[in-house]
C-alpha cells in the first residue's frame, strides 16, 4: 500500500501547521479582527464602569491609566450608596429567572415527552364544551355574582354529562400534531398583546409586584419553546431503547431515569440555557407586573436611562457587568453538554 | 433462572383503526423450539412478535406463555428477552452496563451480577470489550452485545426481530451458525422474525410463513419447501423460486401450451398453475424433455449455473452444474421428474391435491 502526500485542494480543510505563512497571516488577522469586533463592546462596558461622570462626558477615552484615571466611583454608587436597591434587584432576578426556568423546563419537558410517546385523541366537541362552560362560569361569577363553588360544581357536572351524551355523536378528534401546534401557537402572539390582560388578572387576585406573579408569567411564556424544543429532542431518541428497557423489566420511572434522562441531557441543557437567558433579559412583563419589591435587573438598568440626573452610563455599565456574570457562568457550566450534543449526530453509526 | 416454556397463540388479532394487521393468528410453539416467522415486509410478522412481547396490545385472542395467560400482562412480567433489529443498545452505557441492565433492574447482588455479565460476555466472545461504549464497536460486536443482554437473564422465551439484517453477508453467515448453536445449547424457546428465507431454512425447527396478516403454512423447513400449501409459499421459498407453467387439468393430465404432464388423482380444473423446482429439472436436447423453450439468459454463480428460459409469459429457471454451458437463444428441452411437480388453482392459489 502506498501513502500519498498529495496536497489538499484550495478549499479543502487542512491543519494550521500545514498552511503557507501567507494563509496563516490572513487567517489569524481575520480571526483576531472578528474577536476584537465582538469583544470591544464588553471592553468598553468594563472601562466605562471605572470612569467618573466627567471622564465619560469628556470622552471617548479607551485606555485606562493613559487616557483617563480609573475610579471606583460608579461601583461605590451601586454597591454602597444604593446597595439595598441593587442587591434586591439582583436577588429578584436570580430567584425569578431560576424558578421560572426550572418550572417551565420541568413542566414543558414532561409535556413534550408525553406528546412524543403517547397518542392523544381528544374529541373536538369536548374541547368546545369545556371552553363554553369556562366562559359561562366566568361570566356567571364575575358579572352576575353567582356563588363560586356552586357554579364550578354545576359546570363540572354539565361538562361530564355533555361529554358522555353528545361526545359519541361528533367524533372529530384532534391528534398530537394539533396539540403541539396549539402549544407553539401560544408563542406566536406578541407579548405586548397580552400584557394588559395579565396585569388586570394579577391585579384582581392582588398579586402585582410579587415574585410568584412574574415567575408564573415567565414560565408560561417560555413553556411553548420548551415543549417545542424538547418534543423534537425526545422524538430523536429511538423508541426501541425504551421498549428494550421495558422488556428487561424496568418500570416506567426507571426507564425515564436510566435511559431517557441521560440521553436527553444535551437537549435539556440547551433548552435550559435558552429559557434562562429569555427570563433573565425579560423587560416588558417585569415592567408591568413589578413596581418596587419585585423589580428585576433589566428594570434597574433601564431606570438609569430615564432619571432626572440624565443617562448614568457609569452605573449602568456596572449593572450590566454584574448582570452578564450569572448567564456566562451558567453557559460555562452547561457548555460541555451542548458541545457534546452537537457531536452526537456527527458520529457515524 | 427459568426453564424454557411453550407458547400458545390462539386466534390473535390486531386492528389499527380499520386496518386489520393480523388475522386469526394461531400457533402452538413447543418448549425449546426455534420457530421462524417468515414473510415479506408488511405481512404482520413483526406485529405478531411485538404482540407476543407485549409492546403492542392484543386486539382480540389469547396468548399463553407456559400455562399462564399473558394476554393482558405487562412486558416485564412475561419473562421474555428481545433482540431488536436496531439492537437498541443504550448508547450512554458501556458494554458491561448494557449487558448487566436486566440484572440491575432485577436488583441482582453486585458480585453475582458481575459473574453473570462475564459469563454472558464470554459466551459471545466480548469479555475483552466490557468497558467500551456501543458507539466504539463494529456492527457485528453490537449484535453480540444485544445477544448477551438477552441471554444474561436466562429468560423463558427469546424474541428476535430480524437481528442479522444490519450485518454484511459474510458476518451474517457466521452469526447465523453461532445463533443456532447458542439456541440449541441454551434450549430457550425462540421466535425469530425474518424476511430472509435462507435464515429461516437454516435456523428453524419449524417455519411459519405469513402474508397480509394471515398464516399461510406452518411446517419444518423441508415441508414448506418441498410440499407448499399454496402458490404464495411455493413462490416465496427457494432461490431462485419455483417455476410456474399455466394450463388446465383434464382426465388426469395437466396440459398447457406446448406441455402435457400427468397429474394423477386430480379432479378436472381450469386455470391451473403447475410448479416445479429449478433444481428438479435438467436442460436436455430439444424435443426430448417435458417442454421446449428458448434460452433467455445464462448465469454463472460459481457453484452452479442458472439457465433462464422464456416459456409463454413465465420465466423458467433451471439449475445446472457449474460446468454446463449453453448459448443464448438456443432452443432446448427441459425435463423434470413429474412426481416433484405441484399443482395450484390460479384463482385461490390453493394447492390441488
Amino acid at each position: 500500500m502506498s501513502v500519498s502526500f498529495s496536497k489538499p485542494g484550495l478549499f479543502e480543510p487542512r491543519r494550521i501547521g500545514e498552511m503557507s505563512p501567507a494563509t496563516k497571516i490572513l487567517l489569524y488577522s481575520v480571526l483576531i479582527g472578528w474577536s476584537l469586533f465582538v469583544i470591544f463592546p464588553i471592553y468598553w462596558l468594563v472601562i466605562t464602569s471605572f470612569k467618573t461622570p466627567a471622564t465619560v462626558n469628556e470622552g471617548p477615552f479607551f485606555i485606562p491609566f493613559v487616557d483617563f484615571q480609573p475610579s471606583l466611583h460608579a461601583w461605590a454608587d451601586l454597591f454602597i450608596y444604593d446597595a439595598a436597591d441593587t442587591f434586591r434587584a439582583y436577588f429578584n432576578s436570580i430567584v425569578i429567572a431560576f424558578s421560572a426556568t426550572a418550572l417551565s423546563v420541568f413542566v414543558g419537558s414532561m409535556a413534550a415527552y408525553s406528546l412524543s410517546r403517547i397518542e392523544f385523541a381528544p374529541n373536538l366537541i369536548t374541547i368546545l364544551y369545556f371552553v363554553v362552560l369556562l366562559v359561562g362560569a366566568g361570566v356567571a361569577i364575575g358579572v352576575y355574582g353567582s356563588d363560586l363553588w356552586l357554579t364550578l360544581a354545576i359546570c363540572v357536572a354539565l361538562f361530564f354529562l355533555l361529554a358522555r351524551a353528545v361526545g359519541r355523536l361528533y367524533t372529530v378528534r384532534l391528534g398530537n400534531g394539533d396539540i403541539l401546534f396549539w402549544i407553539v401557537s401560544q408563542r406566536i402572539l406578541a407579548p405586548i398583546v397580552v400584557v394588559v390582560p395579565i396585569y388586570m388578572m394579577f391585579q384582581s387576585v392582588r398579586m402585582l409586584d410579587t415574585h410568584i406573579a412574574i415567575i408564573i408569567t415567565y414560565a408560561v411564556v417560555n413553556l411553548p419553546i420548551v415543549v417545542w424544543l424538547m418534543f423534537d429532542f425526545f422524538n430523536s431518541i429511538p423508541r426501541d431503547l425504551e421498549e428494550s428497557a421495558q422488556l428487561d423489566g424496568a418500570t416506567m420511572i426507571m426507564t425515564f431515569r436510566e435511559i431517557v434522562l441521560p440521553l436527553s441531557r444535551t437537549g435539556l441543557a440547551a433548552t435550559t440555557l435558552l429559557v434562562m437567558i429569555f427570563s433573565w433579559n425579560e423587560y416588558l412583563f417585569a415592567l408591568f407586573i413589578s413596581t418596587s419589591k419585585a423589580q428585576t435587573l433589566p428594570i434597574l438598568v433601564a431606570a438609569m436611562n430615564a432619571g432626572e440626573r440624565g443617562i448614568l452610563w457609569w452605573t449602568m455599565s456596572v449593572a450590566i457587568i454584574i448582570m452578564i456574570i450569572p448567564v456566562v457562568a451558567l453557559a460555562v457550566v452547561l457548555q460541555k453538554y451542548i458541545s457534546k450534543g452537537l457531536l452526537v449526530g456527527a458520529v457515524k453509526g | 433462572m427459568s426453564s424454557a416454556k411453550s407458547i400458545s397463540i390462539r386466534e390473535m388479532n390486531k386492528f389499527y383503526g380499520a386496518f386489520h394487521a393480523l388475522k386469526d393468528f394461531s400457533l402452538e410453539i413447543d418448549a425449546g423450539e426455534f420457530l421462524v416467522l417468515l414473510g415479506p415486509s408488511g405481512c404482520g410478522k413483526s406485529t405478531a412478535l411485538r404482540m407476543i412481547a407485549g409492546l403492542e396490545s392484543i386486539s382480540d385472542g389469547t396468548l399463553m406463555i407456559g400455562d399462564q395467560d399473558v394476554t393482558e400482562v405487562l412486558p416485564k412480567y412475561r419473562d421474555i428477552a428481545m433482540v431488536f433489529q436496531s439492537y437498541a443498545l443504550y448508547p450512554h452505557k458501556t458494554v458491561g452496563e448494557n449487558i448487566g441492565f436486566p440484572l440491575k433492574v432485577a436488583k441482582t447482588p453486585p458480585a453475582e451480577m458481575e459473574a453473570q455479565i462475564k459469563a454472558a460476555a464470554e459466551q459471545v466472545e466480548l469479555d475483552h470489550l466490557l468497558d467500551r461504549l456501543p458507539g466504539q464497536l463494529s456492527g457485528g460486536q453490537r449484535q453480540r452485545v444485544a445477544l448477551a443482554r438477552a441471554i444474561v437473564r436466562r429468560p423463558s422465551v427469546f424474541l428476535m426481530d430480524e437481528p442479522l439484517s444490519n450485518l454484511d453477508a459474510k458476518l451474517r453467515g457466521n452469526m447465523r451458525a453461532e445463533l443456532k448453536h447458542m439456541q440449541s445449547t441454551l434450549g430457550i424457546t425462540t421466535i425469530y422474525v425474518t424476511h430472509d428465507q435462507i435464515e429461516a431454512m437454516t435456523l428453524a425447527h419449524r417455519v411459519a410463513i405469513m402474508k397480509d396478516g394471515v398464516l399461510q403454512q406452518l411446517g419444518t423447513p423441508k415441508e414448506v419447501y418441498s410440499d407448499p400449501n399454496n402458490l404464495f409459499v411455493a413462490g416465496f421459498m427457494g432461490s431462485p423460486p419455483m417455476n410456474f407453467v399455466d394450463g388446465d387439468i383434464k382426465d388426469g393430465t395437466f396440459s398447457g401450451e406446448g406441455v402435457a404432464v400427468p397429474a394423477p388423482g386430480l379432479a378436472d380444473a381450469s386455470g391451473v398453475a403447475m410448479g416445479f423446482r429449478p433444481e428438479d429439472c435438467q436442460v436436455v436436447e430439444a424435443g426430448k424433455g417435458k417442454l421446449d423453450a428458448t434460452v433467455f439468459t445464462f448465469e454463472m454463480t460459481g457453484d452452479q449455473t442458472l439457465v433462464t428460459f422464456r416459456f409463454g409469459n413465465n420465466p423458467v429457471v433451471v439449475k445446472m452444474p457449474n460446468d454446463f454451458e449453453v448459448a443464448a437463444k438456443t432452443q432446448t428441452g427441459i425435463d423434470f421428474d413429474t412426481a416433484t411437480a405441484c399443482f395450484f388453482a390460479q384463482s385461490s392459489g390453493e394447492r390441488l391435491r
